[in-house]
């Protein structure tokens, strides 16, 4: 139990970085410097910790700079399609010229969104590293104002209450 | 169309049903600012207002081709220390050091830190709440240097911009950067009324790693 406890503050740490990038942005979009760096501490903290990002916040970040990817300040997005007009959106980082290449299909869905890769389905006990997925999904709220990302902040002190209730 | 209607805002009750706000005129400006450098073609990049005064503005453009052979090589690596020094990845430009840009940021990390210890009112406890402290990020705290080795870094304040292995650079209010060492240090963070005191000797780890390792008690520092 004490290395889900330990985690979840890590996960805090993971949030706090993320939405000081978009923080950062927000105040000056030019500031690229500071962003990356933030994000480039939250990569290295998950590789230490080996910790599980959801694929919705790895997908917003550089592969190669650690910049946080917003399109249109840091990012272009286009469509694209092959010769097998299978379409794709593709995200271009402004600052060193890596793109990412996701797919657009609606008949596929990523394995977390899956119904079986729910915890939950496999074992009943575990319900605390998906509430900090949730949480991590959460992060996408980083250029909120103030008083949405206060709410925010108010789920995560709901959450110790709640996963304290199913310890007992 | 006509052109008053580019930069006017929407009105409200439209915005509530679309689910839009329009930001200040000074963050708007930034951002279209921001934006028209990052989009345009490369030898336009230095004159954005002589861009601006004219009408029409082309934002996609056709990018020169590269040899593919090259980049199939190197598609989904990193960058290496010397392309890193080469970019200044993480060097923050001087007209980004600004006082009043950071204060958000404080703000967040506040915020951060009221979760971290759960509510922080008079009855938490100090000891677990130091023991989280360890832990925790330091982005975006007002830090003091209540004592040093070196009496020029006393008294010194600032919010924590960047954390390295040695070194903690702040952003005073009179708009400065400041370097400070790590090693002789003792910093001061308030949250909320609770005072704590950081003791640099024992920081000197990158703000990532110390997520993960155990800090020893060895020794005691004199000061």
């Amino acid at each position: 139990m004490a290395a889900l406890m330990k985690d979840k503050e890590a996960y805090q740490r993971l949030n706090f970085l993320y939405q000081a990038a978009h923080c950062v942005l927000s105040q000056n979009p030019e500031n690229t410097e500071l962003a990356r760096f933030y994000c480039f501490t939250q990569k290295t903290i998950t590789k230490r910790l080996v910790l599980k990002q959801d694929p919705s916040v790895k997908r917003t970040i550089c592969k190669r700079c650690c910049s946080p990817l917003i399109p249109g300040v840091t990012a272009t997005t286009r469509q694209r399609r092959n010769k097998r007009k299978t379409r794709f959106t593709v995200m271009r980082c402004l600052s060193c010229g890596q793109s990412k290449t996701l797919l657009n299909d609606p008949e596929y869905s990523l394995w977390v969104d899956r119904p079986e890769a729910q915890l939950e389905n496999q074992k009943q006990t575990d319900q605390v590293p998906k509430d900090n997925k949730k949480n991590l999904k959460n992060k996408k709220g980083g250029q909120l104002p103030p008083s949405q990302s206060s709410a925010s902040t108010q789920q995560q002190q709901e959450l110790p209450s709640t996963s304290g209730s199913k310890q007992d | 169309m006509e052109e008053a209607f580019v930069g006017a805002t929407i009105p409200r009750d439209l915005g509530k049903i679309v689910g839009v706000e329009s930001k200040t005129r000074f963050k708007a400006e930034a951002f279209t600012k921001a934006f028209l450098k990052n989009s345009l073609k490369q030898p336009w990049k230095h004159d954005l207002k002589s861009m601006l005064s004219h009408k029409a503005v082309l934002l996609d453009y056709a990018r020169p081709k590269k040899d593919k052979s090259k980049r199939k090589k190197k598609a989904a690596k990193g960058l290496n220390a010397r392309q890193k020094k080469e970019m200044k990845i993480f060097q923050i430009k001087p007209e980004h050091q600004r006082y009043e840009l950071f204060l958000p940021l404080h703000e967040l990390w506040r915020q951060y830190m009221i979760d971290l210890c759960g509510g922080l009112g008079p009855m938490s406890s100090p000891q677990s709440v130091q023991q989280k402290l360890v832990k925790a990020d330091f982005h975006g705290a007002i830090l003091t240097v209540i004592r040093s080795k070196c009496p020029s870094y006393v008294g010194t304040t600032g919010i924590l911009v960047q954390e390295f292995k040695h070194v903690f650079k702040l952003i005073t209010k009179e708009d400065r950067l400041k370097v400070i060492p790590k090693r002789n240090c003792v910093f001061e963070v308030e949250i909320n009324g609770f005072v704590s005191h950081l003791y640099g000797n024992k920081f000197e780890q990158r703000a990532g790693d110390r997520s993960a390792k155990k800090m020893k008690v060895r020794g005691s520092i004199d000061l």
